[in-house]
């Protein structure tokens, strides 16, 4: 192995960094020429690069981790700060959005009419399937730690259950915003009202796609014996990423869905 | 007076007794060796316990650090051999040639359309 007088990871050179960042320019430019010429070539080559990009990255990560033990405990400690940083900086990315709906709601403009929801938007019944779709992250909250606590007992089957649990109540959650979308009676260019309300909620959903991806993914190392009692990291930081994904959809029920309506 | 290594502020910190450092592995009463790692164990009944239980398939874990810590200078992407290179070269053929496909594409959208 590699002989060196310190535990840090010094990582080897690959590829991956440079097809991931060819990927999203071949994605961007696709956006734009989808929306120019419609034709959705560059667009599906760099969906695939990514994908590949994605699979194989995280592959050499589970290699150097799992089966080359790089990640020694210095590592992880260094793993989790970047997370803890990255999940801070998404919640400063939603910070915008909120500011954007409250900016327009708590004083709405004459020429919405004065009041919040804005004249001529019916807006959604927060008792409705919001409310559903609060109960979910919450019972997926549950099942996480669930997961969590199986997985530092050694308990496998439980494990395997609460996560595939977890998986489930998320594909759930985007299914019925999905249909909510599709039923809503006012639409993204439903001036300020639409636009707060679906940009908000739209990267929400996002975000719980990438959530849920996070925690399928971990699926696969956890039936394949790589999580130990105590070294984890990967479903640790899944579940970190999901509660904060259950934790933005609460303030967006409780201040668009709720007190905005 | 006592120290810790901070790992936040990357100093040494004055620190209480139980906090200090102490040499890898040399705590009062606590055994040199870590704790033993424990892979999960499926729950079984006591009617079926056997002496080795398979869930979902044999742990092949050991086998794998044995393949990929073999030294043999090849990089850890492609050292499964046959599999990862074809993957790798599927990668970098569609990474080169879709950039420069986006370069041409860029350049046509670029030029200005005819009235």
């Amino acid at each position: 192995m590699a002989h060196q007088a310190h535990a840090y990871h010094m990582v080897d050179p690959s590829p991956w960094p440079l097809t991931g960042a060819i990927s999203a320019l071949l994605m961007t430019s696709g956006l734009a020429t989808w929306f120019v010429y419609k034709t959705t070539t560059l667009l599906f080559l760099g969906t695939t690069l990514l994908l590949l990009t994605m699979f194989q990255w995280w592959r050499l990560i589970i290699r150097e981790s799992t089966f080359q033990g790089h990640h020694t405990t210095p590592v992880q400690k260094g793993l989790r700060y970047g997370m803890v940083l990255f999940i801070t900086s998404e919640v400063f990315f939603f910070i915008g959005f909120f500011w954007a709906f409250y900016h327009s709601s708590l004083a709405p403009a004459i020429e919405l009419g004065g009041l919040w929801p804005p004249t001529g938007i019916t807006p959604l019944d927060p008792f409705e399937v919001p409310l559903l779709n609060t109960a979910v992250p919450l019972a997926s909250g549950v099942t996480v730690t669930w997961a969590h606590h199986s997985i530092m007992e050694g308990a496998r089957k439980p494990a395997l259950q609460s996560l595939t649990l977890t998986v489930l109540l998320g594909l759930y959650f985007t299914a019925l915003q999905a249909m909510e979308y599709y039923e809503a009676p006012f639409t993204l260019a439903d001036g300020v009202y639409g636009c707060t309300f679906f940009v908000a909620t739209g990267f929400h959903g996002l975000h719980v796609i990438i959530g849920t991806t996070f925690s399928m993914v971990c699926l696969l190392p956890h039936t394949h014996y790589h999580f130990t009692s105590n070294h984890h990291f990967g479903f640790d930081a899944a579940a970190w990423y999901w509660h904060f994904v259950a934790v933005v959809w609460l303030f967006l029920y409780i201040s668009i869905y709720w007190w905005g309506s | 007076m006592y120290y810790k290594f901070s790992d936040f502020t990357q100093k040494l910190t004055g620190s209480a007794p139980l906090a200090a450092y102490s040499p890898q592995g040399l705590r009062l009463g606590v055994p040199a060796e870590s704790p033993a790692m424990i892979f999960a164990t499926p729950t079984k009944l006591v009617s079926e316990a056997q002496a080795t239980v398979e869930y979902l398939g044999a742990n092949k874990v050991p086998d794998f650090q044995r393949l990929f810590q073999a030294s043999d200078s090849i990089p850890v992407h492609l050292k499964r051999g046959l599999p990862d290179r074809l993957l790798y070269r599927t990668t970098m053929a569609l990474t080169l040639g879709g950039a420069l496909y986006c370069l041409v594409a860029l350049y046509i959208t670029a030029q200005p359309r005819n009235k």
